[in-house]
């Protein structure tokens, strides 16, 4: 028998299991198994080595559930303390944002004020006002960061 | 479109319901251990992955959106915690994960109570049998092999478990079940 006839008969006794055949190739298949011992064979064995697969067991620890509900509800009780903690910071963090914003106007006109009466030259006042800015972000984003590191420890 | 199950189990997870935690270590907790088991080698570290997962799964259920079925999620970040600590261990491929310890515990088959004397040792055999296998198969073969055939998952869930494109996904299983089959048959004759 020509040998790309069982190539064909090996690839498609693989193929039948992991994704699909068509019904031809199925039918193509069907005879030719039933002409050559070697592939039958191969068939064969193909579907004992599933069969053992889809039969083997592993023995659950006893006590596995248990122990894990309550190692998660121990870690969900730590999450729910320290979610407050975390609001808060966040709030702060929030009306400090917000106060920045709203007051802007003033403490520009404040640093400007401060600038001519003390004869600081205008970049550095004005770059005091986008420092003065910047706080609550710079605050904001290093909240941020810590949270992660720290999220990513505890995980 | 998700249905009302899937809708709830999105939301329990977002809230991080303990009740439907405990629902969920229930129904997985074979599944889940008999995967980390066969992806680890070893059944103390396959149960401390285990505890792990579901802590992982606590922690980030917020990011659970129902967009595979839960079994795809929850398998994926066991493989990655698997993953990471052999990352951390030293940087080698996970293959090295299979290599058992000489003081791990060996494989145990379940025995079942109601089958024969002589049906459980037929069972015991052709189990040690497909344990030395497996054993004998790498990792990236056996993974693929036991989400397909003991999982019963599709093919795209695979891929998503082990963030693989599907091409790799089917390649290992065409490679992984031709070994299996050699080794299975070499190990009867």
């Amino acid at each position: 028998m020509n040998h790309e006839l069982h190539v064909r008969a090996e690839r498609l006794i693989a193929q039948e299991r992991i994704e699909e055949i068509s019904a031809t190739e199925r039918a193509w298949l069907a005879k030719h198994l039933d002409e050559c011992t070697r592939c039958a064979a191969m068939a064969s064995s193909t579907q004992q080595a599933l069969a053992s697969l889809r039969a083997s067991s592993v023995d659950l620890p006893r006590g596995l559930a248990s122990r894990t509900q309550m190692r998660v509800r121990m870690r969900a009780e730590e999450l729910r303390e320290r979610a407050p903690g975390k609001k808060i910071l966040w709030a702060i963090t929030a009306v400090s944002w917000g106060l920045g914003v709203a007051t802007a106007p003033w403490v520009w006109h404040g640093f400007e004020w401060l600038g001519q009466h003390t004869g600081v030259p205008k970049p550095f006042w004005e770059m005091g006002f986008v420092l003065w800015w910047a706080i609550p972000a710079i605050i904001a984003a290093g909240a941020v960061i810590l949270e992660k590191k720290d999220e990513q420890q505890i995980i | 479109m998700m249905d009302d199950d899937a809708k709830e189990l999105v939301r329990g997870l977002q809230r991080r319901d303990p009740d439907l935690l405990d629902r969920l270590i229930e129904q997985y907790q074979y599944r889940l251990f008999r995967y980390l088991v066969h992806l680890t080698g070893n059944r103390e570290r396959a149960e401390d992955f285990f505890q792990e997962t579901w802590v992982r799964v606590l922690e980030r259920g917020h990011q659970y959106e129902g967009k595979w079925k839960f079994e795809t999620w929850l398998f994926a970040i066991a493989r990655n915690l698997v993953i990471d600590w052999q990352r951390r261990k030293k940087p080698a491929s996970l293959d090295e994960l299979m290599e058992p310890r000489e003081d791990a515990t060996p494989f145990e088959p379940a025995t079942a109570a109601e089958d024969s004397p002589l049906a459980q040792a037929m069972q015991r055999q052709g189990e040690s049998e497909m344990q030395v296998s497996l054993t004998q198969l790498p990792v990236i073969y056996r993974e693929v092999l036991l989400l397909r055939f003991q999982e019963e998952m599709g093919l795209e869930e695979i891929a998503t478990v082990m963030s693989t494109p599907l091409s790799t996904v089917k390649s290992r299983l065409y490679r992984g079940l031709e070994e299996l089959r050699k080794s299975i048959t070499e190990a009867r004759a």
